[in-house]
């Protein structure tokens, strides 16, 4: 643990701002369409932590779930467990998300768990946040954004993909039958809530907190 | 009722929904139902526009895509103005404005016509090549005066309201066009389950169909038509769309499709709804029903109004129930045509006689006509029409194909609509996009769809499948076949009967011989849109072109925005009887995406305004506009520029941050650089291998200054990178580069050096960033936080964790000023908070937010590079006077090592980075100017240099500039001048690049 920086980066009370504070998305909460095919909310300031470490040693997925209590989830998917959700990034890298202020306990839990191997986790909270879209026309919304295959048929339900969006990058995770996370950057934040606002525009969007 | 061409009953129109529309400022009414195209026929307008070259005039020939003549500008306000819209493919609107776009001031009075009449001879082929590229300089000119005339429609030159975007599609089975093989491919497809798209660029679905006598299961076949339809819109994995275009087929199975969603509705999209949609198609299999067009006979003043396609008078009839005319003769030379007579009669009008070229057809349609009392000439065809601004007549005489001849006196026939047939050429564009040459056949008359590499499959009329039985079995094998190609079972399912009918073959014609030899007759017209006559042609293989290609490009055939639909088959086979070679040896020119043309709004989608490109904000952004900043672009971000106060211009702001920050202190949103976590026990040794310098010896809670290189040795990034810990690092790089270094890490990590324990992440939007710079720093940090702040505690090139503003932070004592500076670092989502405490108590220390042009003045001062500014790619770090930065001795060959070492990058007279003072000073060089080291000399100069950074110093009380100098350092003392733009010279001395603290004290008290 000592080889490695790991401090207490939330404080316990301050003024906190998510990525899309300034939107003041909780100022049009119901004033959307009243049959809106597409709901938004900002699942905001929760912990974002990125892990890496070799899948392959099983030394490191009982390591992951002896902290977490879940295993480590295959290729292109996610799994949750009540407000925590660990999704695959890539061949040696996860996000987990759990809820706000539990970032650092769970980091050094997962430290303290993975002893002695080499692995990372990295505090990316301030870094980016979650828009949880849901609704009848989310699809149309995302067919509209990304080239991937939206398609229940390509993207079933506990699937996730990072992928190109408009013009940017993010995460898509699809969660229920109409319902999707998007894991969005911070100071890309601006640009997909304009860009989500216009491609909901002709199926009414609503805003829930 | 104003519509004099309008039967009473019958076609697809809504009798009960008129709707007023106006053409070139005639006001109209037609029928909802009705194509721009078919309302005009029905109001007796015979003239939509004049020619290209010849200023003829020119009446609507087809009913399809391919129309050539009534191409027109729609619009009744500037804003909704729309180019090349083809009338026959545009819905009738209530409010429609049409107007042509060639002939002005009226298409009925041209004053170009007059011209026209002699520009013949004025104007042959290549006449453009030939007279107007020379000499070079006016070619602008010509080229105005040509456009002008050409009528090429306008784009608007105001905003159009309307909202454009993409849809993504995936599919198993594209079907591309929904007439009879269309429907019964997307139904034995959709059948199995596949997830199926159905385009089709009509109003409705039905192609052939909607406007044939033809039945199937005993009833019209539009019956049908509405029940295959009903039953696609059944399944959920279908999806249909209407009035849109496949217009490029590209690599890969990605096709394109113009969807029109709202054209046909008015000309401005309802509230909330998008206009137009481009879908962009990946499709498993791809199923071509594209069908046939109809080849017109070339025959002289063919191109007078009431010259039409003998299969679009038919739609005229039977689908809009309008008469282009009264009197019609037929020139055919296959028996299909026929059916135009029957459906003319039906309508109660006169058919004077028909023409057909075959010596004795008997087919069933031939012996209808025959049966119901209609002349016709055999062996014979119209070699002429009659007539000016409308047909009053046709001659019809005896020919003889073989010898190309004409061989009777012949007879005038009074008439006012001459429709011609030459047989059916597949509608092989999109089958050709992607290099699938299509090929000759000669027993269908017609170029086939060629072997393609695409996943794809061709049914019905566009492969020479022709009758209506055999083209749905076709398009229904095909679907089948696409399907389970795509993993998919076909279901077994049955057709509709149709009924069989003897048909006879047709006989090859396309140009018809006059008596007089093709450059005396009247003019043949080939390609109408771009004025390319059948003498054109002849000329041009007299001149010695040959290939088809070239023929294409000398005569403009197909050049249109119809791209030769209607006239490329003709051409190319006037062009070998020409050349005395047959069509096969002649082969065809290919096409390319778009199949027709496409609005600039959908080819943008919603990548426009605000949406055009991203931009990145930072936590404390909406801090900065609110206290009124100035913003530049770094890459997407928009970064505070300056903060100007009571009305002052970017130098007096600059100048008051500049010596904020010098005698008091300043802030600055530093979030935007680049922020890469690093963490492994071979953290360490890989960032020996990339940075330029050392890093073994970095102890923890230090930081360091690193230049990273590409492979060449050229300077690519720079940064301050930090030991957190024994396994973990954090590096920054400059804002642009911040993407571009965490890529270049990764590569190296991945191919060249996966055996080096080490993971990189972006830090960058998780931390905020504020730079607290100047001697009144430490006062004003030590007032917000617990840390230590004593210099001994805390040095330079250190960095320390604690609380600043109530909030856990790290702190690093770096410096981009050359003052005393701290950038202090908190998780972005309490970065406003900080920002604003440190502000409040910022207040008695005369704190001063600057902005990305104060840095640079002051970074400059201090001779402190930017990537990218001061270096370009092709500068090593020796140039830049950054010896000090290499670690020679590393045992590994870190990345630029040998580049830098190459006998180039290694010899003298280098261009080399110095500081300039203008001996003027109040003189800024312009930044990018070049530099001489005689100005005296003549032009051109010799090059020795060029400005990369230059600055009014309020510090420094004169201007000064950073450049780089061929052998520079050596030349310390010396002049250089700059020539500029008007005229004049600036003089400087060559200096040291470091103008201020030279010794770097303020940094380190």
């Amino acid at each position: 643990m000592s080889n490695v920086n790991v401090y207490k980066q939330r404080p316990d009370a301050a003024q906190a701002e998510s990525p899309l504070f300034h939107a003041s998305l909780h100022e049009l909460v119901g004033k959307g369409s009243r049959n809106a095919g597409v709901n938004l909310r900002e699942k905001k300031l929760l912990g974002h932590l990125t892990l890496r470490g070799d899948a392959s040693d099983p030394t490191f997925a009982s390591g992951v779930h002896s902290a977490l209590g879940m295993e480590l989830p295959v290729a292109l998917t996610l799994t949750s467990s009540g407000d925590t959700s660990l999704q695959w990034m890539s061949p040696d890298e996860w996000l987990l998300i759990v809820p706000s202020g539990e970032e650092f306990a769970v980091e050094q839990k997962l430290r303290e768990a993975l002893a002695g191997q080499h692995i990372s986790i990295v505090n990316v909270s301030g870094g980016q946040t979650l828009l949880e879209l849901s609704g009848s026309k989310v699809r149309e919304v995302l067919m509209k954004s990304t080239s991937y295959d939206v398609h229940p048929s390509n993207f079933p339900v506990g699937k996730a993909v990072a992928t190109h969006f408009a013009k940017a990058q993010l995460v898509i995770r699809h969660t229920g039958e109409h319902t999707w996370e998007l894991v969005i950057r911070r100071s890309f934040s601006d640009y997909f809530w304009l860009w989500l606002q216009d491609a909901s525009a002709e199926f009414g969007l609503n805003i829930s907190q | 009722m104003s519509q004099i061409n309008r039967l009473a009953s019958g076609g697809r129109v809504d009798r009960s929904q008129p709707l007023s529309f106006s053409f070139n400022g005639e006001s109209y009414q037609g029928f909802a139902g009705d194509s721009l195209a078919a309302a005009l026929l029905a109001n007796g307008v015979d003239i939509v526009g004049r020619s290209f070259k010849y200023s003829r005039p020119r009446g609507i020939v087809a009913a399809g895509s391919e129309e050539p003549n009534a191409v027109l500008q729609i619009g009744s306000t500037e804003a909704a103005q729309i180019p090349n819209v083809r009338a026959t493919q545009q819905a009738l609107y209530a409010g429609l404005v049409a107007n042509s776009t060639n002939g002005w001031p009226s298409v009925n009075t041209d004053m170009m016509g007059i011209l026209g009449k002699v520009g013949g001879k004025m104007m042959p082929p290549g006449f453009y090549y030939k007279t107007f590229m020379y000499p070079q300089n006016l070619w602008l000119t010509y080229e105005k005066y040509i456009r002008k005339a050409a009528g090429l429609g306008r784009a608007p030159t105001e905003v159009d309201p309307d909202s454009y975007d993409y849809l993504n599609q995936h599919c198993d089975v594209l079907v591309v066009g929904a007439g009879p093989a269309g429907l019964a491919a997307a139904l034995a497809a959709g059948r199995s389950g596949a997830r199926v798209i159905l385009a089709d660029e009509q109003e409705e679905f039905g192609g052939s169909l909607l406007d044939t006598r033809e039945q199937l299961e005993g009833e019209p076949a539009a019956k049908w038509v509405a029940k295959a339809v009903a039953e696609l819109e059944g399944m959920p994995e279908v999806t249909l769309l209407p009035r849109s275009t496949v217009n490029g087929y590209h690599d890969h199975n990605f096709l394109t499709i113009h969807q029109r969603m709202t054209d046909h509705l008015g000309e401005l999209a309802p509230m909330g709804s998008v206009r137009q949609r481009m879908h962009r198609v990946r499709a498993k299999r791809v199923v071509l029903a594209t069908g046939a067009h109809e080849r017109p006979l070339v025959y002289a003043n063919n191109d007078v109004p009431g010259n039409m396609l003998a299969g679009a008078v038919s739609t005229y009839v039977r689908r809009y129930a309008v008469l282009p005319g009264r009197k019609l003769v037929l020139s055919t030379n296959n028996d299909y045509a026929y059916r135009v007579v029957l459906d003319w009669l039906d309508a109660g009008q006169q058919v004077v006689a028909v023409a057909d070229v075959r010596a004795n057809p008997r087919g069933a349609w031939v012996e209808e006509v025959r049966a119901r009392g209609v002349r016709i000439l055999t062996g014979s065809a119209v070699v002429e029409a009659r007539g000016s601004k409308r047909v009053t007549g046709a001659r019809i005489c005896a020919i003889d194909v073989a010898s190309f001849k004409v061989t009777s006196p012949g007879e005038v026939l009074d008439c006012d609509l001459i429709v011609s047939s030459g047989g059916y050429s597949p509608v092989v564009h999109l089958a050709s996009h992607l290099g699938g040459r299509p090929v000759w056949q000669e027993k269908l008359l017609a170029f086939v769809p060629g072997e393609g590499l695409q996943k794809r499959v061709c049914a019905g009329a566009v492969k020479g499948v022709f009758a209506l039985g055999d083209t749905l079995a076709d398009g229904f094998e095909a679907g089948v076949l696409a399907a389970s190609e795509s993993g998919f079972k076909a279901v077994i399912g049955t057709l509709p009967s149709a009924e069989m009918r003897h048909e006879e073959a047709s006989l090859a014609l396309f140009q018809v011989p006059h008596d007089k030899p093709t450059a005396r007759a009247p003019k043949q017209f080939v390609d109408f849109q771009n004025d390319v006559t059948a003498a054109g042609i002849e000329l041009a293989t007299r001149e010695g072109f040959e290939s088809v290609e070239h023929v294409k490009r000398y005569t403009a055939l197909g050049f249109g925005t119809d791209q030769g639909k209607l006239g490329n088959i003709n051409g190319l086979a006037i062009a070998a009887r020409s050349l005395g070679i047959s069509i096969e040896q002649m082969g065809t020119t290919m096409f390319r995406p778009n199949y027709t043309p496409v609005t600039f709004g959908a080819v943008a989608g919603r990548h426009c305004g605000a949406l055009f490109e991203p931009n990145r904000y930072t936590a404390m952004h909406a801090w900065h506009v609110a206290n009124g900043a100035e913003f530049e672009d770094v890459g997407q971000w928009k970064r505070p520029w300056y903060f100007p106060k009571n009305g002052e211009d970017l130098h007096a702001a600059v100048a008051r941050e500049c010596l904020a920050v010098r005698n008091a202190v300043g802030i600055l949103d530093a979030s935007t650089l680049g922020k890469i976590d690093i963490q492994g026990p071979d953290a360490r040794e890989f960032l020996n291998r990339v940075y330029t310098n050392a890093w073994t010896k970095l102890d923890v809670g230090k930081a360091r200054y690193g230049l990273m290189c590409k492979e060449d040795g050229m300077v690519f990034d720079d940064g301050v990178t930090a030991c957190l810990a024994d396994n973990h690092f954090l590096m920054t790089t400059t804002t642009g580069g911040a993407a571009r270094v965490l890529d270049w890490l990764e590569i190296y990590h991945q191919t060249e050096w996966p055996e080096l324990k080490v993971y990189f992440t972006s830090v960058t939007d998780h931390w905020a960033t504020m730079t607290l710079s100047g001697p009144n720093s430490r006062k004003l940090l030590a007032e917000v936080t617990d840390i230590d702040l004593d210099k001994e505690a805390f040095p330079f090139m250190t960095w320390k964790e604690g609380e600043v503003g109530g909030v856990p932070a790290r702190v690093f004592r770096i410096s981009f000023t050359g003052e005393l500076s701290y950038e202090v670092n908190v998780q972005a989502d309490y970065a406003m908070g900080v920002w604003q405490k440190i502000i409040e108590a910022g207040k008695k220390h005369g704190l001063t937010p600057y902005g990305t042009e104060t840095m640079h003045v002051l970074r400059a001062e201090k001779g402190f590079i930017i990537v990218g500014q001061d270096t370009d790619g092709s500068v090593t770090p020796d140039d830049l006077n950054m010896g000090w930065c290499v670690g020679r001795t590393k045992p590994f060959s870190w990345i630029g090592w040998r580049g830098m070492n190459r006998e180039d990058c290694v010899r003298e007279q280098r261009k080399q980075l110095v500081g300039l003072k203008p001996l003027n000073p109040d003189q800024v060089l312009p930044e990018g100017a070049q530099l001489v080291f005689d100005p005296n000399q003549s032009i051109p100069m010799t090059m020795v240099g060029h400005v990369t950074s230059s600055y009014m110093s309020a510090a420094l009380g004169y201007s000064f500039a950073m450049a780089v100098v061929k052998g520079g350092l050596q030349r310390i003392g010396e002049r250089v001048f700059a020539p500029l733009v008007d005229g004049s010279v600036i003089e400087a001395e060559i200096v040291s690049s470091v103008f201020y603290d030279p010794k770097g004290d303020r940094q380190n008290v």
